[in-house]
């Protein structure tokens, strides 16, 4: 039976390798200055004082945190009610439509928000369509509705699945049993099938948040190159600024922040299915 | 009550797959649409396809995708399971400490994993390209296939391997006869979270790639500039592939329901449907990977890797090369001088970069490159006298020329005044009038060339008050102005007509002139930057023979003709840009076809390693700048 133990030897290194290691060298890049070598190099907290200093720096940090937040909640919103109408229709409806929203995930993400450009730019469906009602002069690509559409086009589909995996795993008698000792469904809606629902949630916020904080190209393509994020910051250091070190600095900053949201999140998880089994 | 909600609930799901699925169907219709436009359908065409089937660029990035997903899949798919399985066996502390790693790439924002895994192949020297992004994909895509593996695991009775090996079995005939038929749908639906990880990945593949090696997400990033209809036609031949491979999974278990045992059928069920999915979609791309045939040419077989300006090569040039030489060639893009240096002096092999004149001082001065064997070269005699012999490279030993040109403002005729433009010059672009119709170039150094001419300086002034001057300029710029800040999609747009005003290169303005009369073309009278971009060898270059070879052919008639007819850039090439420009050429009457020679304001870029940093950091603030304005 222990033997069973070596097997996952090779992976511990692997993991070591590929996954701690260059973790390590953006954390090593960020407190040094360029030009060192690895093996000798002196300690900078420089590029850390340059990025809290500057007040468009944080701006832009406090930009992107805000726009994700607008599309996690927009996910959420509009991907509740989807993930509870698909968990409460028949078996076979649930996994057509499981996979309805499963296929466009398999279609590229960036080939997905390029679609866009062309429903959105002048002249467009779209815009034609709000002509109609005598909005035709509004722009819609290159905004920050835009940049907030693509992204909750693209990350919608995590939320709904996963929210919809934790309905689907509830054990459906307790629904009986809470409509039996006669509470209203909108009160055993409430007690019984949102805490339940709420690692789903969970999960899906974790899955929206992440890659809407950090990315680059659904601003980029939809908001144009005047439209800056984190993300943009982060790929421009390293594209064609070529201050790694700050760059890795940034990316530093990002990833601690992510990290504390993540456990504030968990720790309220914890506290909501505190003394529930699982 | 009850009802309301069924149809509220149908309603709303309606409206879910309208939304999701609008895109795509847009994307597949225009693939069939005959014209550019991305807006207006003008009537059904395969050229797009046919575009497509063409482009040997868009074919690999298409082979590079699903080969990648289905080889990332196979290796994590057998490396999470076996791990999973040891870990589960493994001590607490091991596990629950592997567990937190493994959350590295899932809890991390993707483009610090991203940049994680640049830094740590550029710091060991390992060369990027499909071996990297290999290497990446199965990093990232190991976690998620254990994470749904695990829990099957512990689901098992613990005793069952034991059980099975007391009743004789080896420890393998246990892993493989009991263990993992039982943990089989975990393995499974890690696999195709895998699989849709690793198609669907764009941010790690960007920055590990490098040799050319591009995916479906890259080319369509670095197209998506331009508009360039065959992205929808590949794309919508993505949504073939898949379709086929989803209707081959759910169809394929009913037909062996028929026909076959239930207890038979749940084995394969899975197994059957999956295998043939995947055998579909090896045959496609087999299909699509049927190269040329090898014939006797002298470079058959060998790989010219360029490195080259987005939107900077003629239609047929690099198939022509290609027939005449045997070889194949393999072209990455940059949209600028900075992020072509960047990859370059990190060590990635190209075998000729087509910098501009300043660049290539700093790759001379860096020792970046090789020395040219002119009696290699036999294209002297073709070039234009004035870009031959530059302040920088003086008897040209290290580089040709490739276009040629100036940078200058693009401006409807319908809208703008030309006595603005007169009176004002580059300062038309704090000009109130203007506000919100006004294009920005995305590109520091003329950027901050277009300020310091507003205000009467050199544009290669070292003065820092001057420079911070000028910085406050583009800040002004940027906050009362609401530019668009583009590279080349200006060229696109200004051809429709969007906006009024554009800093815009000459070869670009020549394009979009071409295509729209009421486009016209002016350069300030307080100068401009006079610019050339030639071709170069760098020192790691693994094929300088080669690379010599089509420096002869892009200087060459046939070559440069191809080259600037399609582009709209001034060729190096007297014979052609002489043809081109005269009567009867593609560019006849269009004066920023050739540049302006006789102003003596107008300078060239000259390299200063201290001043390149100060702009290249207030440049990203103009741009932080912008965007916090918005």
């Amino acid at each position: 039976m222990k033997k069973f133990s070596q097997l996952a030897i090779p992976y511990i290194i692997w993991a070591a390798l590929m996954l701690i290691l260059p973790m390590a060298l953006i954390a090593i890049y960020s407190i040094t200055e360029p030009g060192n070598s690895i093996i000798s190099f002196s300690v900078t907290l420089e590029h850390y004082a340059k990025f809290f200093t500057d007040p468009d720096f944080l701006l832009i940090l406090w930009r992107s945190l805000l726009i994700a937040v607008k599309t996690t909640v927009i996910c959420l919103l509009i991907g509740y009610p989807v993930a509870y109408f698909i968990a409460r229709s028949s078996e076979r409806a649930q996994n057509i439509l499981v996979m309805c929203i499963t296929i466009p995930m398999w279609i590229n993400m960036l080939v997905r928000t390029y679609a866009w450009i062309g429903l959105l730019s002048e002249g467009g469906p779209i815009q034609q369509l709000l002509s109609l009602i005598g909005l035709g002069d509004v722009e819609l690509l290159y905004t920050e509705g835009a940049v907030l559409l693509g992204m909750v086009y693209n990350f919608l589909p995590f939320m709904i699945l996963q929210i919809n995996t934790a309905l689907c795993k509830m054990d459906h008698h307790l629904l009986e049993a809470a409509a039996d000792l006669g509470a209203h469904p909108v009160q055993t809606f409430w007690k019984v099938t949102f805490p339940l629902s709420l690692p789903g949630v969970i999960n899906g916020i974790t899955l929206v948040f992440l890659p809407a904080v950090s990315s680059f190209f659904i601003p980029k393509l939809l908001g144009g190159g005047q439209y800056f994020l984190i993300g943009n910051m982060i790929e421009n250091q390293f594209i064609t600024v070529g201050e790694w070190n700050f760059g890795s600095a940034v990316s530093m900053i990002m990833a601690v922040i992510m990290m504390l949201l993540m456990m504030l999140v968990r720790k309220v998880e914890k506290r909501n299915s505190g003394g529930k089994e699982e | 009550m009850k009802k309301g909600n069924r149809s509220f609930g149908k309603i709303l799901m309606a409206l879910m797959i309208v939304f999701f699925y609008l895109p795509i169907l847009y994307m597949v219709i225009f693939s069939f649409n005959e014209g550019k436009s991305l807006t207006s359908f003008t009537g059904f065409s395969l050229r797009w396809y046919k575009h497509m089937l063409e482009s040997q660029d868009m074919m690999e990035a298409l082979y590079t995708t699903f080969g990648i997903a289905l080889l990332a899949t196979f290796v994590s798919t057998i490396v999470g399971t076996i791990s999973a399985i040891g870990l589960s066996k493994s001590k607490k502390i091991i596990r629950n400490l592997m567990e937190q790693v493994n959350n590295l790439p899932m809890m991390n924002p993707e483009i610090v994993t991203a940049i994680g895994f640049m830094l740590l192949f550029i710091t060991f020297k390992v060369e990027k390209g499909y071996v990297t992004m290999l290497l990446a994909h199965i990093a990232f895509c190991i976690p998620y296939v254990m994470l749904s593996v695990m829990p099957k695991i512990r689901s098992l009775d613990p005793n069952l391997a034991d059980a099975a090996m007391d009743l004789g079995a080896t420890p393998w005939q246990a892993l493989t006869k009991v263990i993992v038929p039982e943990i089989t749908p975990g393995i499974v639906s890690g696999a195709l979270i895998a699989f849709t990880m690793s198609v669907d990945d764009f941010i790690i593949s960007y920055f590990v790639t490098g040799s050319g090696v591009k995916n479906l997400s890259i080319m369509v990033y670095t197209m998506s500039k331009r508009v360039n209809p065959s992205i929808n036609a590949i794309s919508t031949l993505v949504v073939v592939i898949i379709t086929v491979a989803l209707v081959i999974i759910n169809v394929a278990p009913m037909i062996l329901a028929k026909r076959e045992k239930k207890t038979e059928m749940a084995k394969r069920k899975i197994f059957v449907p999956a295998l043939a999915a995947v055998c579909i979609i090896a045959l496609v791309i087999g299909i699509f990977n049927i190269g040329g045939k090898g014939s006797s040419l002298p470079y058959e077989g060998q790989t010219l890797y360029v490195y080259n300006w987005g939107e900077y090569t003629g239609e047929n040039l690099i198939a022509m090369f290609e027939e005449q030489t045997g070889a194949t060639v393999v072209m990455e893009n940059f949209d600028s001088n900075e992020q072509m240096y960047i990859k370059v002096a990190n060590g990635e092999a190209y075998d000729i970069l087509v910098p501009s004149d300043y660049m290539i001082q700093r790759l001379m001065q860096e020792d970046l490159l090789q020395p040219l064997d002119h009696s290699r070269l036999d294209c002297m005699d073709n070039l234009v006298e004035a870009v031959v012999g530059l302040p920088y490279d003086t008897d040209n030993s290290y580089s040709i020329p490739y276009f040629w040109g100036t940078v200058g403002i693009v401006y409807d005729k319908t809208k703008v005044d030309v006595e603005d433009l007169e009176k004002e010059g580059f300062n038309i672009f704090l000009d109130e009038k203007y506000k919100g119709d006004i294009y920005l170039y995305d590109s520091e150094r003329d950027s901050f060339m277009m300020a310091l001419k507003a205000l009467g300086y050199s544009m290669n002034t070292e003065d820092q008050d001057e420079i911070n001057e000028a910085y406050d300029w583009l800040v002004q710029c940027v906050e009362t102005m609401e530019p668009e800040i583009v590279t080349d999609e200006i060229i696109d747009n200004m051809a429709q007509g969007r906006k009024a005003l554009g800093l815009i290169y000459s070869g670009d303005a020549t394009y979009v002139m071409s295509e729209n009369e009421d486009m016209g073309f002016y350069l300030p009278e307080d100068g401009t930057n006079q610019w050339s971009d030639a071709m170069v060898i760098p020192k790691n270059a693994k094929n300088p023979e080669l690379a010599h070879e089509f420096i002869n052919f892009v200087t060459s008639y046939e070559g440069a003709y191809d080259n600037s007819s399609y582009v709209g850039y001034t060729s190096a090439n007297q014979e052609v840009m002489d043809e081109l420009s005269g009567e009867g050429g593609d560019y006849e009457g269009i004066d920023a076809y050739i540049p302006r020679t006789d102003n003596e304001k107008d300078e060239v870029f000259v390299y200063n390693e201290n001043t390149r940093k100060i702009i290249s950091n207030l440049w990203s603030k103009v741009k932080i700048a912008a965007s916090n304005a918005r």
